[in-house]
């Protein structure tokens, strides 16, 4: 749909596209093109009049690049569509290959596939659950999509239960269905989530930014107290620690990480573990 | 677009920390959320946040009849919206059974125990009396619309001033704020709404339920009040039994929270007329928090519009000049006017076609815009020409016909006939007999 | 109604004093946007432009009602409320042009099947209010993370009686206006998205004030790029 308008203007953005590399761990804005490393040297707004050169294009090695969210492709450049800071993950291969993408803070989720997300149970419909994931229309669950189910063995799953599972199918175009196994058929800590606990949202950025591998964050929570918790990538945290208060804490703590430094949430913790 | 639903965790984990005292938010059983009062620009306008629920208020004001009953009395009117903005569920223009609870809440809350005097804001008894109406939006939801709404509604009444009036005999003047200074409605008491949720059959209590508490709430009790311990009304919903007991308990609890905020919106209020007075800064932009990082501000910004008329020069002298088909308008009779010529000379064309199949009453028309089509001549003489080319057989034997309209009918048709041989015949007849319908 | 009437030329008083203290017209008012305000919608704005101010909250791509239903793209709903009454024609007739403006930049083909609903309310009209929306719509949509093929704002000029080019007019100016302006405009290419006009005005002055509100987008969109800077400072 957007792909004319696109090609017409290219031309005249060309001047303003920045080199994706220069512009990683920016805020970048909706309507900006980038130019990937690979094209610098051509396309770079020095060299803005030596279109020609592109002809050649075709011999220089094609790198696998990967738009992430956030990111469009119009013509060989990338197109964001959201605003959010430019993140880069270099591929195995080579330094300019990778996948880029916006690391938005957005609220409303939008199933992708092999997301591990929270549902709530919203109906039984014959073989199928309809779970509320938070997108657009609810996700299809089968009653068989669970560790050692059989037609004789069903689950044990009510209305308003909490699910966490993982997208197979979700494309724009069809239902999103969700499984509790994994590809051998095992639960893999999916499955119905236990009865007590709470339930909060907070937005994806911060859902992103805890369940970053190098994220502190857990760590120090896993200090606090001991703890049960669960992440969904659309946005949803269960948390459970022995006590009310204790789960309660610890809902607020997570909830206020969205917009703490690292300095700021260490003195939080500190302060909380001396008490 | 529906609700979230409430899944059986949270439920459980609601009930389990209200048994143990606890709240969500770290409030005690009988804490109120943070109440912050905002002031517009405009008298009479105010954005009161409760938590995270958000509720703006403007009153208005206009000189009306009065009701016939009440000749002395001016009239009081209240308007709750529950706008999409505040919760996906809600859905624009439909009345729901919670809009007309809420709404009818506050007019018995504010209308029915008399706290604005009605009788001042008569102008002419009988004649002239003044209107006032609330408008209240609910921006945000999150639990207790009520007691926002409530507090909402009467800061923007005791913020509105309404222009002077005088009466000089039969006259009524209105004077603009520059003329006399606007004057403030005459309010006798403030009362404000306390609701209190009630679980497990009334056997919790929570004050200032949010939203999540009132999705797991069994009933609620509203008791409006005034800092005088004067109850205004009081409602309970949800069929829950209370006891007497309970009920005097929470009309305890409500006095000191109502005595707490009514102090809360005095200060607000006379802060902002004190502001006002000193010529300061005041209105939304002053009240929003510079310190968050989601907020932005940006000074004056001078922009550089010299250059502007260059480039405006620019662009006309590039762009190609405009085709000179300004008309100017033609009058055919009075109340018939016409500006341009249309996409084809179908004037002629659509006189003949209704001519060939009818009788005289037709043609007497066709004489008319005959004629004056020769007044015209030098505009329509032009198009004409133009089009000439294209519709060369056409044209000549309509002229002809126009000229002529006692002609014989039937000789006009097989005229007719042999024009269609020529175009293309199905399309035309369909054409005419739509034009015939327009003009007659 | 007289309320609003006097309430508005109360607002006048003030901004006319501050509108001698402008210079010669050529000038925004002080901005001020606060994102993320609300916690029900999905993305939410609340955009100042001197004393008009519009607040905007955003769902979407969320479910959409069958009967709405578009099989290959989103279903874009504006939603204008005013501040006194219910909304009318005038509502109805500016829903439809930022509506339009919307549909121009937000990639509704990635997300066919939903609904992107943008609700806006009036919180104080001092003139330019149809720009102001525009503004209010564009970050509230920027806040929730709909895609955008660029992103927008509204300039409203108005021209006096002797020709004198005002940008971001108050009230009062509106009303001594010959012709107030609005355009919407992209910020890849400045170009023009909408525009609605009102009052007689020549070709020239047209492109005049075209090329003033380009120049004036300008800082709109830098005063864009800094809020959203700000607000991702912390992640």
């Amino acid at each position: 749909m957007a792909e004319p308008a696109l090609v017409a203007s290219e031309s005249l953005a060309g001047c303003r596209a920045r080199a994706a590399r220069t512009v990683l761990g920016q805020v970048v804005l909706p309507g900006e093109e980038l130019l990937l490393p690979e094209q610098e040297e051509t396309d770079g707004p020095g060299f803005a009049g030596e279109r020609p050169l592109r002809l050649n294009a075709g011999i220089r090695t094609r790198l696998r690049v990967v738009c992430g969210p956030g990111l469009r492709r119009s013509g060989d450049r990338l197109l964001v569509t959201k605003c959010g800071r430019l993140r880069h993950k270099a591929s195995g291969c080579g330094s300019s290959g990778g996948i880029y993408w916006v690391d938005s803070q957005q609220k409303r989720y939008v199933p992708v596939k092999g997301d591990h997300v929270i549902g709530i149970v919203t109906a039984k419909s014959g073989d199928i659950f309809k779970v509320d994931v938070g997108g657009s229309e609810p996700a299809s669950l089968s009653y068989l999509a669970f560790e050692g189910a059989t037609k004789r063995n069903r689950p044990n799953v009510q209305v308003g239960d909490l699910i966490y599972g993982q997208f197979v199918v979700a494309n724009k175009d069809m239902e999103p269905e969700m499984v509790c196994i994994d590809s051998c058929g095992r639960a893999n800590g999916m499955g119905v989530i236990g009865q007590d606990g709470l339930l909060f949202k907070v937005t994806l950025g911060l859902i992103r930014k805890l369940l970053a591998p190098d994220c502190e964050i857990i760590q120090e929570v896993g200090k606090l107290y001991p703890l049960e918790i669960v992440f969904g990538m659309n946005g949803r945290i269960w948390v459970k620690a022995k006590t009310i208060q204790q789960t309660l804490i610890l809902a607020n703590i997570l909830e206020a990480c969205e917009h703490m430094t690292a300095d700021q949430r260490k003195q939080i913790f500190a302060r909380l573990a001396e008490s | 677009m529906k609700e979230t639903p409430l899944s059986n965790c949270e439920r459980r984990f609601l009930l389990r920390a209200i048994e143990e005292k606890k709240r969500l938010d770290g409030r005690q059983t009988y804490d109120y959320r943070n109440i912050k009062i905002s002031f517009g620009t405009d008298y009479g306008c105010c954005i009161v946040e409760l938590g995270k629920t958000r509720v703006l208020g403007q009153v208005s004001c206009e000189l009306v009849a009065p009701k016939l009953n009440r000749a002395t009395e001016g009239i009081l009117f209240f308007n709750l919206e529950l706008s999409q903005m505040a919760a996906p569920a809600f859905e624009p223009g439909r009345q729901s059974d919670l809009l007309v609870k809420l709404n009818r809440l506050l007019e018995r809350c504010l209308r029915n125990s008399k706290c604005i005097d009605t009788e001042s804001l008569c102008v002419v008894a009988g004649e002239k009396v003044w209107q006032i109406r609330v408008d209240l939006h609910l921006l945000n939801h999150d639990g207790n619309i009520i007691d926002a709404a409530s507090i909402a509604a009467i800061v923007a009444l005791c913020h509105f001033r309404r222009p002077d009036v005088s009466v000089q005999g039969e006259e009524v003047t209105l004077y603009t704020p520059e003329e006399r200074d606007p004057v403030a409605l005459s309010i006798h008491h403030m009362p404000i709404c306390v609701s209190f949720a009630f679980f497990q059959q009334g056997t919790y209590l929570l004050v200032d339920p949010n939203e999540r508490e009132e999705r797991v709430m069994d009933g609620l009790l509203v008791i409006a009040m005034n800092k005088h311990r004067e109850i205004c009304t009081i409602q309970s919903s949800g069929g829950i039994m209370l006891l007497k007991d309970q009920v005097l308990r929470c009309s305890k609890i409500a006095g000191v929270k109502v005595a707490e905020i009514t102090e809360l919106i005095q200060k607000a209020l006379e802060n902002d007329q004190k502001v006002r007075k000193e010529g300061g800064k005041f209105g939304f932009a002053e009240s929003i928090a510079d310190q968050r990082i989601t907020t932005f501000k940006m000074e004056k910004a001078p922009i550089d519009t010299s250059d502007v008329e260059e480039k405006a020069e620019e662009i006309i002298a590039e762009a190609e000049p405009p085709s000179e088909v300004v008309s100017k308008p033609v009058l055919w009779t009075s109340g018939t006017a016409q500006i341009g010529e249309g996409i084809e000379n179908s004037w002629g064309d659509l006189e003949d076609s209704e001519k060939d199949d009818d009788d005289e009453g037709g043609s007497d028309e066709a004489v008319i815009l005959d004629s004056v089509k020769m007044d015209t001549g030098v505009e329509v003489s032009d198009i004409g020409s133009q089009d000439a080319p294209i519709v060369l057989s056409d044209s000549e034997e309509e002229e002809m016909i126009i000229l002529e309209p006692d002609k014989n009918p039937k000789k006009i048709r097989t005229q007719i006939a042999c024009t269609k041989q020529e175009k293309a015949p199905s399309k035309k007849a369909v054409k005419k007999r739509k034009k015939k319908r327009t003009t007659n | 109604m007289e309320g609003a009437m006097r309430s508005d030329d109360k607002v006048c008083t003030e901004t006319g004093i501050e509108s001698s203290s402008r210079g010669p017209g050529c000038s925004l008012r002080h901005f001020a946007c606060e994102q993320n305000l609300l916690s029900r919608p999905d993305g939410s704005a609340a955009f100042l432009q001197g004393d008009t101010s519009v607040l905007a909250g955003v769902y979407g791509p969320a479910e959409v009602k069958v009967s709405k239903e578009i099989f290959n793209k989103a279903t874009l709903e504006v939603i204008l409320r005013p501040k006194i009454g219910l909304p009318g024609v005038a509502e109805k007739s500016r829903e439809r042009l930022i509506r339009n403006t919307c549909q121009a930049v937000v990639l509704g083909a990635l997300h066919p099947r939903t609904s992107i609903t943008v609700v806006l309310q009036v919180v104080s009209d001092a003139g330019s209010l149809l720009a102001c929306c525009l503004n209010a719509a564009c970050m509230a949509l920027v806040d929730a993370g709909v895609p955008m093929r660029a992103l927008f704002c509204g300039v409203t000029c108005a021209l006096d009686s002797d020709g004198t080019l005002v940008l971001d007019p108050t009230a009062k100016q509106e009303k001594e206006a010959r012709a107030v302006l609005t355009f919407a405009l992209d910020s890849v290419d400045r170009k023009l998205l909408m525009s609605t006009t009102k009052g007689l005005y020549s070709d020239a002055e047209l492109q005049q004030c075209l090329a003033a509100a380009q120049t004036a987008s300008q800082h709109v969109f830098r005063f864009y790029r800094e809020s959203l800077q700000r607000r991702y400072s912390k992640s």
